[in-house]
């Protein structure tokens, strides 16, 4: 998995140059943000509001059946 | 010779000092952790789901499966040289897809329902109609020079590939050719997700590192490291800010775009089984991971906990997914069985 060719090589240090001049922001903002929009979702999730799962659209009638 | 040698030492030198130059900036701005932010976030509990279809049909391991944008229909492919589409409501297949080659890897949905898309050793990627009377083949993607390991329609028109050779590729396919092709993984890359934009898409490759593409500039963005293995799977958080990636070192990891660095791992001392597949439940609160020993782990993402296990199939869990309504998770196993689950 080595690079080895000088051209590969500029094209690595060009890209390296691209991502080091990105803009980062606070993780303390940024992670703050991300829990408070999954905690904002959870009331759509069906997987943590059962009243979502009421529709169940894989409930069997019957006994479950491996068919 | 020996020029040229100089010449590579200086640049791996430059690299070397770019990549200490990015640690340190991510540095600079980490003063938060996950588990302070979480730690106000309220309890999941324990999720015990039920199994309510395990679907029969394809006669060896399964590789991938995909859902239809309808939530009702999915795909799924296996080294039976066969696609198969499924009704979950009813566990009817509607349509059966013959292979030219059985070695299949990776099978897509079309966002509009009418195409599918399949590939593996083979290196192509084959695109079908299957709203035709009987399936029809569409196009024959064959450009990469390596395994198609995944697969992802952006419409009828464009669709993205991920291959053992490195390269991702975005391919238009009114003409069947290469659109933009995406270098910079030195490792077989293995699984792609797409943001719900559609400007960016992320990888994960052999070199077990993770990276943010601009689907239409074609340069990385972003590069991101920890994973100590394989990167087996990746999936978006559903606000786009954030992906899980599934490993072959046994763990799962989030990583923030914003800050551009990892947030949290998932694992545990007790799983020492390679990650297959992921898949997120709506909110993203919840991170259903395949594993290598059997079953899918249910993660808690705020908490870093596992929650639940999904456990009743054969063999190796090599695909899982919830349908775009949250209304449950499919997994598919190399045991030949897709099974559904809420």
């Amino acid at each position: 998995m080595e690079e080895l060719d000088v051209p590969q090589m500029r094209r690595e240090v060009e890209s390296l140059q691209y991502q080091l001049a990105i803009n980062r922001e606070k993780s303390s903002i940024t992670v703050t943000e991300l829990v408070k929009w999954i905690e904002g979702c959870v009331c759509d999730d069906p997987f943590l509001n059962p009243e979502l799962m009421r529709a169940n659209p894989w409930v069997e009638k019957g006994k479950c059946v491996i068919l | 010779m020996a020029a040229e040698k100089a010449e590579i030492d200086a640049l791996k030198k430059e690299c070397d000092g770019l990549r200490t130059q990015i640690e340190a900036a991510r540095k600079a701005v980490n003063d938060g952790n996950m588990s302070s932010a979480a730690g106000s976030a309220t309890d999941v509990g324990r999720v015990q789901l039920k199994l309510r279809k395990s679907l029969k049909g394809h006669l060896a391991k399964i590789y991938s499966m995909h859902w239809s944008s309808d939530s009702r229909s999915m795909v799924s492919a296996s080294q039976d040289g066969k696609l198969l589409v499924w009704d979950t409501h009813t566990g009817n297949k509607l349509v059966a897809v013959p292979l030219k080659s059985a070695w299949v890897m990776s099978v897509a949905f079309a966002p509009s329902g009418n195409l599918v898309a399949s590939g593996g050793l083979d290196n192509m990627c084959t695109v079908y109609n299957i709203k035709a009377a009987s399936p029809k083949t569409l196009r024959e993607l064959d450009a990469h020079t390596g395994y198609l390991s995944c697969c992802r329609f952006l419409s009828d028109n464009e669709i993205l590939t991920a291959s053992g050779d490195t390269t991702c590729c975005l391919w238009d396919l009114e003409t069947g050719k290469q659109k933009i092709i995406f270098t910079n993984h030195i490792g077989d890359c293995m699984s792609l997700a797409l943001s719900n934009d559609e400007n960016t898409f992320v990888s994960g490759a052999c070199d077990s590192l993770a990276k943010l593409w601009d689907l239409r500039e074609g340069t990385c963005k972003q590069t991101f490291s920890g994973h100590t293995s394989d990167i087996n799977a990746i999936q978006f958080f559903p606000n786009g800010n954030a992906f899980v990636t599934g490993s072959d070192d046994c763990s799962c990891k989030m990583y923030d775009l914003r800050s551009d660095q990892e947030v949290i791992t998932y694992q545990d001392a007790s799983l020492n089984a390679g990650v297959t597949s992921l898949t997120l439940s709506n909110s993203g609160r919840l991170i259903f991971a395949g594993y290598d020993d059997f079953n899918c782990h249910i993660w808690d993402s705020l908490k870093g906990e596992k929650v639940g296990v999904l456990s009743g199939h054969d063999n190796r869990v090599s695909c899982t997914g919830v349908p775009a309504d949250g209304m449950g998770v499919c997994t598919g196993s190399w045991d030949s069985f897709l099974k559904l689950w809420n």
